[in-house]
């Protein structure tokens, strides 16, 4: 147990020339690649952080947009029932005027319909009334009526107006004889008579010709010129009739 | 322990086998190095993960007790750590002999570790506020400072010297006097010696460093604690 000087100046020396060599080939390098990693899973967590942040802030403004989507959404919900609504109510107030201008047409129809229905029966009336009248008078038809007939065509020829005089007068045609139809035969007396009240009426004295014409039922057909008297229950029907 | 054989000289300088075994050393461990370091990745293979580990662990002992100042004496600790073991287990090796078996050796690191103590001392806390910390908590206690100093220093020299050649005396008396493979078991306790007396050695270079790294703490907190 000996202390050699040399030896311990030299293993001091030594173990300074081994403390470089270690701090530059093992110390250095092998601290500089732990350091390099700790700063790479540094980084990676970093950029772990970074993304979840990300994704947190995405998940956000997800969030949010979907809240806005619902909000947009209950919106147009809303803005879509109204729309519905007025669309009800436009269609119900259409329906409800189509209705009346139905009703409205349909009751002019009906109104029309009872006019015409009033019109037909009417005309039905008067055909029956005139049917039945002429049915009547045909029955009723005899020398008698003629007689009362031919009083009451005397009486409406001396009665006729003065200007109705004076246009009949200007028809008469000189030389052309006056057509006189009757439906039972005329006695000598009452043609005579009625030629009296024609030349009368006419101011001049024109030839007669008489004849019969059953279908006149009662009455007489007078033609002067191209005036014709309708003195008969058959043209009275027909005048009625119309 | 014989002293140590000169095997040359370097002019006035005897160059003992002690010394070269340490050159041995130096140029296995810088060779292995420079070997294991040269393609480094952050993915690592099993080499390299095996030296990554054993600096991480080095780095946290020393990080536990340094938390700020871990990058300055992270070399020294640690060297001191890789050379005592390596040292230590190259007894192992046949016509070889342990140079930490030596006491210049020994006392050449525990002299190292004296004056790194101081230094990084000096270094972190200043010169003045360094030396007044011998002067707390009084004036009167500096020469047991001083005896405590040199003492753990001398402790720290003998201890691993006296148990290395210790353990290698053992080893030699139980062969001559047992046979071949007897010492066996007494080899497997030299490896756990081996690391064991390393691990103390660094340990302690470590605390007494710490130790003055924080003394100007320390002196503040019992300043503080007086005034209180």
């Amino acid at each position: 147990m000996e202390l050699d000087w040399t030896t311990f100046i030299l293993e001091i020396v030594n173990f300074l020339v081994l403390v470089w060599i270690l701090k530059h080939f093992l110390y250095r390098p092998v601290l500089g690649v732990i350091a390099r990693r700790r700063a790479q899973i540094e980084e990676s967590l970093s950029e772990a952080r970074d993304s979840r942040e990300q994704a947190l802030a995405l998940k956000d403004q997800f969030e949010g947009r979907l809240a806005g989507w619902e909000t947009e959404k209950e919106a147009a919900h809303a803005a879509l029932m109204e729309e519905i609504a007025a669309e009800r109510q436009r269609l119900t107030v259409a329906v409800a005027k189509a209705m009346d201008e139905e009703r409205e047409k349909r009751k002019a129809v009906e109104v029309r319909q009872q006019q015409e229905w009033l019109r037909a029966a009417a005309e039905q009336g008067v055909a029956q009334g005139q049917a039945f009248a002429a049915r009547l008078l045909e029955r009723l038809a005899g020398p008698e009526l003629e007689t009362s007939l031919f009083g009451l065509l005397l009486q409406e020829l001396t009665q006729l107006p003065e200007q109705q005089r004076k246009e009949l007068a200007a028809a008469a045609v000189p030389d052309e004889k006056i057509r006189i139809l009757s439906a039972f035969p005329l006695a000598k007396p009452q043609r005579d008579e009625l030629t009296a009240a024609l030349k009368d009426l006419l101011g001049r004295e024109l030839p007669a010709e008489f004849g019969e014409k059953t279908d006149l039922v009662a009455g007489f057909l007078i033609t002067v010129g191209p005036w014709v008297m309708h003195a008969n229950l058959r043209d009275e029907l027909r005048f009625f009739e119309k | 322990m014989e002293k140590a054989t000169i095997l040359f000289h370097l002019g006035p300088l005897g160059i003992s086998s002690i010394v070269v075994t340490t050159w041995g050393i130096m140029f296995f461990l810088g060779l292995f190095c420079w070997l294991a370091t040269r393609r480094l990745s952050t993915d690592p293979g099993p080499l390299q993960a095996m030296l990554e580990g054993s600096i991480s662990a080095i780095d946290a002992a020393i990080r536990a007790l340094l938390p700020h100042s871990t990058e300055k004496v992270l070399p020294f600790i640690a060297t001191l750590w890789i050379y005592i073991v390596t040292a230590n287990l190259t007894g192992l090796v046949p016509g070889l002999d342990s140079p930490t078996a030596c006491l210049s050796v020994t006392a050449g690191l525990a002299l190292l570790v004296f004056l790194s103590v101081h230094w990084f001392g000096i270094r972190s806390e200043g010169l003045i506020a360094y030396l007044r910390h011998y002067l707390s908590p009084s004036p009167i206690l500096l020469p047991f400072h001083i005896i405590s100093e040199l003492t753990r220093t001398v402790a720290l020299a003998v201890r691993l010297f006296g148990n290395m050649m210790s353990l290698e005396m053992a080893a030699l008396l139980i062969l001559l006097v047992a046979g071949l493979l007897v010492p066996v078991p007494l080899l497997m306790l030299h490896i756990i010696e081996a690391l064991v007396q390393a691990y103390i050695f660094g340990m302690l270079a470590l605390i007494y460093v710490a130790g003055a790294m924080q003394s100007r703490s320390k002196v503040n907190q019992e300043k503080e604690r007086t005034d209180t």
